[in-house]
């Protein structure tokens, strides 16, 4: 619902490490995406592409790693990982009460300049 | 040549929220993120809790679409308030706070309300700078809520349940509202209340003034 915050928010800081390194140019941009973040990764990508002109990632290219939700169930005590964007349950035991450790990742892994 | 960034996204808007809560911490006030869907009873809350606040001294920032209504509703009240706009904008972020702090007379706060964007998913992502979020719900809202969207349940330090006064005319398990978001939270304080006949209103503020309190002292 705010791809276009999250775009803007991620152009500032390439952009801002682009320069402080020293390099004129941002070719393309790695992230990782969690399936819970809230985030579509398509209206990511538009967005992105709305806003990135006249910015130092005018021509760049996002990749984007989607990263399933896992986490761990505090009745059962295992690990798990879904297809899903949201746990309701538990998929081993179908208790209601367990700790997600991943899938809300929204995570700039690293970029290629020129 | 590729080089590491190795960032969150979302650490621009953090770092505002971590220099708006020194802010905050500076002039000792405590700042509450209030989040709730629209028409859940936020500025309803508000004003009801301003009506009991019997020496806490609270401020309130206003976050809406459009439109200065709430605001207006508040400064009846006689405490200090800003209505911030975001056009469009679904959640309010730090930047939005950092823009106002000037607008407020902060040492001169116990307590700061930031009422956020009427939305059960967006405001929940945004830290603000606050010390602790609370949620409402509203049980017309219905009982499946807290699976439907539990990142705010998961978030939130304290859940207020309103409109406790309809639970004969809505078809509604409020044990279920208390089970789904305690099996999500385990930690989350909960209250029942109707702001509109004032029931269980007094445990809220008192509690409010509670932690208010604590966080002053330490």
């Amino acid at each position: 619902m705010h791809e276009v915050s999250i775009a803007a928010n991620l152009i500032e800081i390439v952009s801002e490490q682009c320069r402080k390194d020293g390099y004129k140019k941002i070719e393309s941009i790695h992230l990782k995406i969690g399936r819970a973040s809230g985030i579509m990764t398509d209206a990511l990508l538009f967005a992105f592409d709305a806003i990135k002109t006249d910015s130092l990632a005018k021509d760049a290219v996002l990749m984007i790693d989607e990263v399933a939700v896992s986490g761990r169930c505090r009745d059962c005590g295992r690990n798990f990982t879904v297809e899903e964007e949201y746990v309701l349950q538990c998929p081993i035991c179908g208790g209601a009460s367990f700790q997600v450790s991943g899938g809300r990742e929204l995570d700039i892994v690293d970029m290629e300049v020129s | 040549m590729k080089v590491k960034v190795a960032t969150k996204i979302l650490e621009a808007n953090d770092r505002i929220a971590r220099e708006n809560r020194k802010i905050f911490d500076g002039a000792g006030v405590f700042v509450v993120n209030l989040m709730s869907g629209p028409g859940a009873g936020k500025t309803s809350l508000l004003e009801k809790t301003l009506a009991k606040k019997d020496g806490l001294r609270i401020g309130v920032i206003e976050g809406d679409i459009a439109g200065s209504d709430d605001a207006e509703r508040i400064e009846i009240f006689g405490a200090p308030v800003v209505q911030i706009n975001t056009g469009g904008a679904c959640h309010l972020d730090a930047n939005m706070i950092s823009d106002v702090l000037g607008d407020l007379p902060l040492n001169e706060l116990d307590l700061l309300f930031i009422e956020n964007v009427g939305n059960l998913v967006c405001p929940a992502e945004f830290k603000v700078g606050e010390d602790m979020k609370v949620m409402l719900l509203s049980i017309a809202e219905g009982h499946d809520k807290p699976l439907k969207y539990p990142l705010m349940f998961q978030e939130s330090s304290a859940l207020v349940i309103n409109k406790i006064d309809l639970a004969p005319y809505v078809d509604v398990d409020v044990s279920k509202i208390r089970k789904d978001a305690l099996s999500l939270n385990p930690g989350l304080k909960m209250f029942e209340v109707s702001c509109r006949t004032g029931e269980g209103l007094d445990a809220w503020v008192q509690w409010l003034r509670e932690t208010a309190g604590k966080h002053r002292v330490s």
